[in-house]
């Protein structure tokens, strides 16, 4: 675990929010707002559109000024912004439009990062299905969505950060690089404070142990969702088609499936965390399927 | 400290590196280096009007454009610096990283005005050898006055695009008022708006008064009162400033001036920028 200054905050409050109030225009985006997290937490951030999951993000960053008091590692994120941010790995919904090639980005995100090099940064992006040397000069903004955020994410873990706060992450991802993702994530979070904000509860669920629900600027749910482990297990997957169609095949292939030489089967692996996600796509062709093993 | 001045210099790099990328840049560039190639072109140094000729002639001419051009094309380029990063989120990404605020936002200006300033020097630096080469008298006080001039003009308006750019909350906003800055400013010089109030006899304190505000109006008395000590080539306005300030004040002013006014609205632009919210 990567020490915050000289003290160790291991099941301390890493996070704090007292009477956190936000208006814009004299609406309250976040009315009151009472919140301890501690070293360990892995929050899914849950609410609709408007609830005030963003602007409760930004004001952790720093970037709004509000009422009530936040410290966030144990300092103000706006006062001591650098102090501070050196812990945060952040990865937005929506790739911001940077004109940067990718390598510049990289040098200017590990010039920034105490704890970031080019080297680490490639890493990540390699885990997760993006290979940086290929689109090094490129520029960010002309990557594909799902390349993006892979490399959105891979700045952000290579900074190995204390708190990590993502904004739907895995929405633009592939399979693949969901399993990669996934699987990091479960890598490190014995040390990683994470806040993982969506309109999918039941994706996270493998991941987190807390489950933060706003509405109208308030919480109005937080609770533990009990340890789940098996966040980054591998299960073992068998799919018999009952005829063979196009779908399938495509389907099966994204997930990197691969077929029996005989053709009658699919075989392959998912992570534990995109189970659901996995068997909802497969449902689709549930009239198509005559057997299906998960284990 | 010295990390502060690091990321400073990250942030400028990444700033001119974009700048450089984009467009305008380049027509920026073509249009300023151009306009003194067509200069030359057009055989202005042959031509002689109110007794300039040579490369003097060059610069006068070359100056008058710029009072024109330069201050729009700053404005237009600086106005969405923060503002446009804020709108497209790029502001919000940027900033979830280990950056000063300050750092951010003079490194922007920093870059900002090297990348609008370079190519004005370079183009002055090059109608300067060009014309060493041509055989041409080089008037280097000139030369070096008029490059202080077009720096500390480029400076104020770069300051008052920061401070647009960090004020107002939307792009188009953000260019509108730019703009209307421009045409009060350009109207408020002395061949239009202060020849005018002259004309209807309007309280002198008054003329004088919006004269010595207005940064393109001493940019001009400024960029004229070097070659023309007199000012005969000038409006009425011109003798009333000469007047209040002697020459070599006004010349001290005319560079001064502008530099202030570019510090004040950078660091108004900057304190707007810190104390609000930042997305």
């Amino acid at each position: 675990m990567r020490e915050l200054g000289k003290k160790t905050l291991k099941n301390e409050a890493i996070i704090q929010l007292q009477q956190v109030g936000k208006k814009f225009s004299r609406h309250a985006v976040l009315d009151k707002v009472d919140l301890t997290i501690v070293q360990g937490d892995r929050i899914a951030l849950i609410g609709q559109n408007g609830a005030g999951k963003t602007t409760l993000i930004r004001t952790l960053l720093g970037q709004y000024h509000h009422e009530g008091q936040v410290v966030v590692a144990g300092a103000h994120p706006r006062k001591n912004r650098v102090e501070v941010l050196q812990h945060i790995g952040f990865v937005p919904q929506h790739s911001p439009p940077i004109q940067m090639s990718v390598h510049e980005l990289l040098q200017f995100s590990a010039k920034l990062n105490q704890y970031s090099n080019v080297s680490k940064i490639s890493q990540v992006a390699e885990d997760l299905g993006l290979d940086v040397g290929e689109h090094g000069k490129k520029p960010f903004l002309k990557l594909s969505g799902g390349m993006k955020q892979k490399l959105l994410i891979a700045l952000a873990l290579a900074k190995e950060p204390s708190i990590l706060i993502m904004d739907e992450p895995a929405a633009n991802l592939d399979p693949e690089g969901r399993k990669a993702f996934f699987l990091r994530l479960s890598q490190i979070q014995e040390q990683t404070t994470m806040i993982l904000s969506s309109h999918r509860v039941d994706e996270l669920l493998p991941l987190i142990n807390r489950i933060i629900e706003l509405d109208c600027g308030k919480i109005v749910l937080d609770e533990a969702s009990g340890e789940h482990s098996l966040a980054g297990k591998m299960l073992s997957c068998r799919v018999k088609p009952a005829n063979a169609t196009e779908g399938i095949h495509k389907l099966l292939n994204e997930w990197k499936f691969e077929q029996s030489s005989d053709g009658t089967f699919y075989e392959g692996q998912i992570i534990d965390a995109d189970r659901l996600r996995f068997l909802n796509a497969i449902s689709h062709f549930a009239n198509h399927i005559s057997e299906l093993n998960i284990t | 400290m010295k990390e502060s001045f690091d990321i400073f210099l990250a942030v400028a790099q990444a700033e001119i590196k974009e700048s450089i990328r984009a467009r305008w840049f380049f027509l920026y560039s073509f249009i300023f280096g151009g306009a003194v190639v067509l200069l030359f072109a057009l055989g202005i140094t042959e031509s002689q009007v109110l007794g300039f000729t040579g490369l003097s002639k060059l610069l006068v001419t070359y100056l008058q454009l710029c009072i024109a051009i330069l201050p729009i094309f700053v404005l237009i380029t600086t106005v969405r610096a923060v503002v446009g990063d804020r709108e497209s989120n790029v502001l919000e990404y940027f900033l979830s990283m280990p950056i000063s605020l300050g750092a951010y936002f003079w490194g922007k200006l920093a870059a900002k005005f090297l990348i609008v300033f370079l190519p004005v020097l370079v183009t002055l630096l090059g109608a300067a050898g060009w014309g060493m080469i041509r055989s041409f008298e080089i008037p280097w006080r000139l030369v070096g006055y008029y490059i202080l001039l077009l720096g500390t003009l480029a400076w104020c308006f770069l300051g008052i695009g920061m401070f647009i750019s960090s004020w107002v909350r939307k792009q188009e906003w953000a260019l509108g008022l730019a703009f209307l800055t421009w045409l009060v400013l350009l109207i408020f010089i002395d061949i239009i708006m202060i020849g005018v109030m002259l004309q209807n006899q309007f309280e002198e304190k008054l003329i004088i008064g919006i004269s010595l505000l207005n940064p393109l109006q001493a940019f001009r008395t400024g960029a004229i009162l070097l070659f023309d000590p007199e000012l005969s080539s000038i409006g009425p306005a011109s003798y009333v400033i000469l007047d209040s300030l002697g020459s070599q004040g006004f010349l001290a002013f005319s560079i001064f001036y502008p530099l202030a006014l570019g510090w004040i609205f950078s660091w108004g632009g900057y304190i707007v920028f810190k104390r609000g919210d930042l997305v």
